[in-house]
């Protein structure tokens, strides 16, 4: 049984590097498919996915606990949904929001806080 | 001076609640604001609770419309991480549940588009014939709306001869009745002095949005997950991409009858090569390590993402829905749109809510 079945991960170390890496992946012509977040290690673990000619590419990067990610929402417009719900759910707060919904995409004010966290 | 207009959450042409906050300027869109919550149902926290097995349940009933795609999807995401090949037979199964319910969610929409733009006697025809193929499902799979099909190791029913005469009539009955239909979307003069050169969307730009499904293929990308090495079968089956050009409400109009005849192609393909055998293999064991699975549903690309630790339950699963991937484009294609017309376009990306929310 394989332990790992996502072909083409990149693993980045920082969050310029995955800035840069995001709009390499434009430049390169990929489009944006979404953006995976995963509890690890106290912090998170952020997979963004993209597609060109049929295939996937990935790019994982590791949150540290307290650290605030920046939104890659100014390169790819459509990723602020997805980032906007990752602070609704796991209670990330994402730097540079072209729309911040604030942790109130789907929650309201009464709703459990952070419930995938 | 510009004046905000709340779009929704209630709204004659809105099947479901979404709202829209329109900033207009003489009565032309000028800025959109989005809204969701309304359904979120937190289905991805509550899988923490169903083995995954059961959670090929909840996947269905993330959407009422394309219930079928979702467990499919998800049972070969979960394959993957067993490394488990599933019987030909199983596969030809799926092919035949997946475009049975794209036909029925694409006549669906017809129908609500038609009414969206006031054609009622339009919107009764395509609902009418809609009606053919839920029934067709409903004896195929014992409901209309929740099919159950597939499960993880291939699919939970067959199919038998009398059940495969019955879908070959129904298509061959549907097929005509299709063309006239698309007689009227395609070539009557108030339906194209609606759609043509509204809320248009280059190639490019629908590209670089992130669409997904017919908003991206009425743009000219001809980006279809059945053509991508997890759905070798779909080339088997000689499967074409449709596409538009035109980037407007007429082209995702036109993209979707033309996957209307592709589908009842598929089927009717599938059946003639139904090979005989197994329905399903026995998965053993809990899953380990983690999968991305994406299947074309009617409205756009899907994605599952599942993480097993070991256990009975998923230790992650993700979805990402095609209205999720559609909704930022109307932040692109409603500016310059007049308020009339904002009902149309919004209902080309096809939305639905309780797929994006989850």
């Amino acid at each position: 049984m394989p332990d790992n079945v996502i072909q083409n991960i990149t693993e980045i170390k920082s969050m310029p590097e995955v800035l840069k890496a995001v709009e390499g992946m434009k430049g390169d012509g990929y489009r944006y498919v979404t953006m995976i977040c995963l509890k690890a290690n106290e912090g998170h673990e952020l997979i963004y996915v993209f597609e060109k000619d049929d295939k996937l590419k990935h790019l994982r990067y590791f949150v540290k606990p307290g650290e605030k990610p920046k939104s890659v929402s100014g390169i790819y417009l459509c990723a602020l949904l997805i980032e906007n719900e990752y602070q609704d759910l796991f209670g990330l707060t994402f730097e540079g929001l072209a729309i911040d919904y604030k942790g109130h995409l789907y929650l309201t004010p009464n709703s459990p806080k952070t419930p995938l966290a | 001076m510009t004046t905000v207009i709340p779009f929704g959450p209630q709204h004659p042409v809105l099947p479901e609640p979404v709202s829209l906050k329109l900033e207009i300027d003489n009565d032309v869109v000028v800025g959109v604001l989005p809204s969701l919550g309304y359904v979120h149902r937190g289905l991805e926290k509550f899988i923490d609770t169903k083995d995954y097995n059961q959670t090929m349940y909840i996947c269905e009933r993330i959407c009422g419309i394309c219930s079928g795609i979702h467990g499919i999807t998800y049972s070969r995401a979960v394959e993957k991480l067993f490394d488990v090949e599933i019987p030909e037979r199983a596969q030809y199964l799926r092919v035949i549940n997946s475009e049975l319910c794209r036909i029925h969610s694409h006549l669906l929409w017809l129908g609500l588009f038609a009414d969206g733009f006031g054609f009622e006697s339009l919107f009764y025809e395509c609902w009418k014939y809609r009606e053919d193929v839920l029934d067709l499902l409903e004896r195929f799979t014992g409901n209309r709306v929740i099919h159950s099909m597939s499960k993880v190791g291939g699919a939970s029913r067959d199919l038998t001869k009398e059940q495969i005469d019955q879908i070959l009539k129904t298509l061959d009955d549907l097929e005509p009745k299709v063309k006239n239909i698309e007689k009227v979307f395609v070539n009557n003069y108030t339906v194209k002095k609606r759609l043509v050169g509204l809320g248009v969307m280059s190639k490019q730009l629908a590209y670089e949005a992130g669409t997904a499904g017919p908003t991206l293929r009425g743009s000219g990308n001809a980006v279809d997950v059945r053509n991508t090495a997890d759905w070798d079968i779909y080339r088997d089956l000689g499967f074409k991409t449709a596409t538009e050009k035109e980037g407007d409400c007429y082209g995702r109009t036109k993209v979707r009858i033309d996957e209307i005849y592709e589908s009842i192609k598929l089927v009717r393909n599938a059946i003639s090569k139904l090979p005989d055998g197994e329905i399903a293999t026995r998965v053993k064991g809990f899953p380990t390590g983690e999968a991305i699975m994406r299947a074309e549903q009617p409205r756009g690309e899907v994605v599952y993402y599942v993480k097993g630790n070991g256990t009975k339950n998923l230790e992650r699963l993700k979805v990402r829905t095609p209205t999720f991937a559609n909704i930022p484009s109307l932040l692109l294609m409603l500016p310059g749109v007049k308020l009339a017309d904002v009902p149309i376009v919004v209902l080309t990306i096809d939305p639905c809510i309780s797929c994006t929310e989850r």
